[in-house]
């Protein structure tokens, strides 16, 4: 490894003490200090009260209107099918079986280490969504939990100084530039995806470190241990969320869509 | 002379002993709720049933549960039911919608609850909460407007996932193809559409 040239030291140091300084590393302010806009809030609020419970539903899309455009809802149907299986035949008893071996203090530090070498994803692409502070709390962790984090098995950034991850993807970039999300895709154990979200995969690849590892099949089993190592953390979030679902692939499709519309607002 | 005007509401407005139109009183409500929640949640000396059964009695005032069926079905779908099937579907889905929140707060809940400031939305009031668990962060978003026996909850938001959005979805996509009864009897098996597998319980 070369020589990090000491200029570049100090300015990161910078950075990083900026950073905590600009998340206040405890202090908050978030008083309402605002008494005009509170009295129009309040008088708002005051104004006639809604007439029946319908005038909530102005907020709610009317399904039928929102025609959904899904020309792959056939294949999406087997699709989701395929994952369900994978998942209850394979996943989870893998997933079981390692629960009962590892204490969960090493499963959940082996996922903080995972998330921390995901920074480069959320990192780029925060930036690209001109989101300076975001990106420099990104690294501001990295550097904090690779080094006294031990390799990022530890998140001390998050538990002592409430720097919290910002995860943002290649997906939300291209939304956040207006790219709409496009057909729906289901992919194979990947789950339920949108083109633009499928496309935006490509970028992440390239900006995962796990895509540089030597060997494709060391590859594949960091991959395949890091998603064991996730369910094990999980198991009954899926089962209690297909318990809502009246059927199954819309329900999937339409939290999806919805949940990533939330990401990209934020 | 508008100004003044709504300076004397703001007066008269504070003045009022009932705070049931300030947010911040939105937000109270949910936290305290929430919180005694909690405390069950982590008192290891009840049995499921039982705890279940205080939950769903302590949050039961704050939810608007006739108001939630009804949205769920919407203009296009409700008036058109007969006041029985109305009845029957209200009393399906909203056991519905409690089973699902209580293991939606048992499966999240493990360390604490953050609640955040309450936003301001026309008549209505949204207050952001986070779930902070081992390992992730869940935001719940709970959904309120002013009844006359204060705040109520109408929608949950849960990581931007409306609940009755998601209903209604549902509900259309089964009620353009069938009938009511259809409907119900989905709503009786529970999961009765969705793929099983060999182990669906939860651990």
């Amino acid at each position: 490894m070369g020589k990090i040239p000491r200029g570049s030291v100090k300015s990161l140091l910078f950075l990083i003490a900026l950073t905590a300084f600009l998340s206040g590393c405890g202090v908050h302010h978030s008083r309402n200090d605002d008494p005009v806009n509170d009295t129009v809030q309040k008088e708002a609020l005051a104004a006639q009260p809604f007439e029946d419970e319908f005038d909530l539903e102005d907020e709610f899309e009317d399904a039928a209107s929102a025609e959904i455009i899904d020309p792959l809802g056939g294949y999406n149907r087997v699709m989701t099918k395929v994952n369900d299986k994978v998942y209850f035949w394979l996943l989870k008893p893998t997933a079981r079986g390692y629960r009962a071996v590892a204490p969960e203090g090493a499963r959940l530090a082996v996922g903080r280490f995972f998330r921390n070498l995901l920074m480069p994803v959320r990192f780029t692409n925060n930036l690209l969504q001109l989101k300076p502070k975001q990106a420099s709390i990104e690294l501001a962790r990295f550097v904090f939990n690779s080094t006294v984090g031990i390799l990022g098995f530890f998140d001390p950034a998050a538990k002592h100084c409430d720097l919290q991850p910002y995860p943002e993807d290649f997906g939300q970039t291209l939304g956040y530039y207006g790219v709409g999300s496009g057909f729906h895709i289901v992919l194979p154990l990947l789950g339920p995806s949108n083109l633009r979200d499928t496309i935006g995969l490509i970028p992440d690849h390239f900006l995962n470190p796990i895509s540089y590892v030597e060997g494709s099949d060391v590859r594949l089993a960091l991959r395949a241990y890091k998603q064991v190592n996730q369910t094990s953390l999980h198991i009954g979030e899926y089962e209690s969320m297909k318990k809502d679902a009246v059927d199954l692939y819309p329900f999937l499709r339409d939290s999806y869509e919805q949940h990533r519309n939330k990401q990209i607002e934020e | 002379m508008r100004y003044l005007f709504s300076l004397m509401l703001c007066l008269l407005l504070s003045a009022t002993p009932s705070l049931a139109e300030d947010p911040a009183e939105a937000r109270e409500l949910i936290e305290s709720k929430i919180d005694a929640v909690m405390m069950l949640l982590q008192d290891k000396s009840l049995d499921k049933a039982g705890r279940d059964v205080q939950i769903i009695a302590l949050v039961a005032p704050i939810f608007d549960y006739p108001t939630m069926a009804k949205l769920s079905l919407g203009k296009k779908h409700w008036p058109q039911l007969n006041p029985g099937k109305q009845s029957a579907f209200s009393d399906l889905f909203i056991d519905r919608l409690q089973q699902s929140f209580l293991e939606k707060l048992d499966i999240y809940t493990d360390e604490k609850v953050l609640y955040g400031e309450p936003l301001v939305e026309g008549r209505k009031v949204h207050v952001p909460t986070t779930l902070v668990s081992k390992d992730s962060r869940i935001e719940m978003l709970y959904k309120m407007y002013r009844t006359a026996e204060g705040w109520k909850v109408y929608d949950v938001e849960i990581s931007g996932v409306s609940v009755i959005q998601t209903y209604r979805s549902q509900f259309d996509g089964v009620l353009s193809n069938g009938t009511i009864d259809d409907l119900l009897e989905k709503l009786k098996t529970d999961g009765a559409f969705t793929i099983t597998g060999p182990d669906e319980t939860g651990s």
